[in-house]
């Protein structure tokens, strides 16, 4: 790993959780309250790129991995944020990134995260289609359940 | 003065994919753009999970029809990432042969159709002429002429044949020549570069800001090229970045006329190789265990990006597809405003959008949750018997309806 990527580690070590470190990649938890920070750190000093968000369900809830790319060593360094299937919430990185605004409306469309503080948080690939309401997010397994009720 | 809105699309005569821009102008000056997409969904993402891993190889490749190695190229990395699984030096070589014709196909194609956006159409028909021999090397190579089928989790999957070597040297010399005589005529032609020169400018800061890359990065002067930050199989062969400061259309077009020769020239270094380079071109993965894997690979329009989560079994939990374009669409919001109305053409077409790339993750359910399937062969040849009895019969035709409503 790269002299930047180990300051990283030891700047935001009590910060993170479940850190797997791989020669290329690193994964690690974060919580809600320190995304911004991490993420202005990973942006604006080391000077990444954020490549895309990936929003997985999961049996206990939803997480979004964000996946910040050092293209000066190919390493990804990749936050991991949780929040609950009910009411998803997170903080936005739009007014810090201006790449992150489709990646988190796509998410919001499929997934239904609210992202706090977006600027304009709405639907970015089902908004024309017929099929779709607002409340439809297509990626969440019970898509149709509160329908059928 | 007042704003007038002017609704482009999302079928427009001008557009080769159905997108739809709301671009707002005072005057002949565009003063803001909104896009909107959702028009080309086929649900890849979703698809992808009910596939097995090799079959997940062969479903992202028609993603895309023009740059349609680009994502099993990444696909295969995330899968091989998860394992960290070694590939035979054949198999790289045969994969970067296959990657770089495509981008020299991609950026012929694209350099064509910016020429027909500004009406200079001995472009088009020069560039698209020259790209038909490659396209006949795909055919020979691979046995297609668009999707190639030639990837698998730990190589490829088809050698390549060395007696077509001779048969390819030609034709990379004649491109080498023909590029150097297009580089020239870019650079040299008056009209050209009055049309192009500082239009649609898009600055470094902003650059970096949208996260953009691929060719509309290097263009505004950001040096990145996942070729050469992955390395994975690119560090066998020795190519330069081409990077442009000045983020005009201009540039843009020079990175890709520029970006071919190179091309041609990490082709040649291949050609030499495959003869000295023999074995196995395939090694066989049976299992991939539970884990996260990132993948990569530098597509002609850009960085295309694959996320693949497993669990054991085998089929992914989770695939993620990033197309290049989805971060580079976004930078209009920066280069279109401010210029004239005439020039922002040009400028949407300049970052090489593809919006069947962007739009990829929904899976068709109708309401009784059955999935829709059509055979779009059967339907096309309906549409065309019903046109042909329009037409033959005394009915009116289709184009005296449009006057008609």
């Amino acid at each position: 790993m790269s002299d930047k990527g180990t300051e990283f580690f030891e700047k935001f070590q009590d910060k993170m959780t479940k850190v797997i470190k791989k020669p290329r990649r690193n994964y690690f938890n974060v919580k809600n309250e320190d995304l911004w920070e991490i993420s202005d750190y990973l942006f604006n000093t080391m000077g990444c790129r954020l490549s895309i968000c990936t929003a997985t369900e999961v049996y206990d809830g939803l997480e979004v991995l964000y996946h910040f790319s050092d293209d000066t060593t190919g390493i990804y360094y990749n936050p991991r944020v949780k929040t609950g299937l009910k009411n998803p919430e997170i903080n936005s990185i739009t007014p810090l990134i201006e790449g992150a605004n489709w990646i988190e409306r796509e998410m919001y469309d499929l997934f239904g995260i609210k992202f706090k503080g977006h600027p304009e948080l709405k639907k970015l690939l089902t908004i024309n289609n017929p099929h779709f309401t607002e409340d439809d997010h297509p990626m969440r397994f019970n898509r149709n359940r509160t329908k059928e009720k | 003065m007042s704003k007038c809105r002017i609704p482009l699309g999302p079928f427009h005569p001008l557009l080769e994919e159905a997108e739809f821009f709301d671009i707002k102008v005072e005057g002949e000056k565009v003063v803001d753009i909104e896009m909107e997409t959702g028009w080309m969904h086929r649900g890849h993402e979703k698809i992808s999970e009910t596939r097995s891993y090799t079959q997940s190889i062969f479903l992202v490749e028609r993603i895309c029809g023009i740059c349609s190695t680009s994502h099993p190229f990444a696909a295969a990395h995330a899968m091989e990432d998860i394992d960290n699984v070694e590939i035979p030096e054949r198999a790289k070589y045969i994969r970067i042969f296959i990657g770089e014709m495509e981008r020299i196909h991609s950026h012929l194609l694209w350099l064509g159709l910016a020429g027909h956006f500004i009406g200079y159409d001995t472009l088009w028909m020069w560039t698209w002429k020259y790209r038909e021999p490659v396209l006949q090397i795909f055919e020979k190579v691979s046995g297609n002429r668009n999707h190639y089928a030639m990837f698998r989790v730990g190589g490829v999957s088809r050698d390549f044949d060395n007696a077509l070597i001779p048969e390819i040297h030609p034709v990379l010399d004649m491109l080498e020549k023909k590029m150097l005589m297009l580089a020239g005529a870019v650079k040299d032609d008056p009209v050209l570069r009055s049309r192009l020169k500082g239009v649609g400018v898009l600055t470094k800061d902003d650059a970096i800001n949208y996260c953009a890359n691929g060719p509309t990065a290097r263009a505004s002067g950001v040096d990145i090229d996942v070729r050469r930050d992955d390395g994975l199989e690119y560090d066998l062969v020795n190519f330069d970045v081409i990077v442009l400061p000045n983020g005009d259309v201009y540039d843009k077009m020079v990175v890709r006329v520029l970006e071919i020769i190179e091309s041609v020239k990490i082709i040649r270094q291949c050609l030499d190789a495959f003869p000295k380079v023999g074995g196995e071109y395939l090694n066989k993965v049976k299992h991939i265990s539970p884990g996260e894997g990132i993948g990569r690979y530098e597509a002609p329009r850009g960085e295309v990006f694959h996320y693949i989560r497993s669990d054991g079994s085998n089929r992914p939990l989770r695939h993620k597809v990033r197309a290049p374009s989805f971060s580079n669409i976004p930078t209009y919001k920066a280069s279109c405003v401010g210029i004239p109305l005439a020039d922002a053409l040009i400028t949407l077409a300049a970052v090489d959008p593809c919006y069947c790339c962007t739009e990829r993750s929904i899976r068709v359910v109708d309401k009784n949750n059955k999935k829709l399937e059509h055979n779009i062969l059967t339907m096309s040849r309906e549409k065309t018997a019903n046109l042909k009895k329009v037409v033959a019969g005394s009915e009116k035709t289709p184009i005296d309806r449009i006057f008609e409503d």
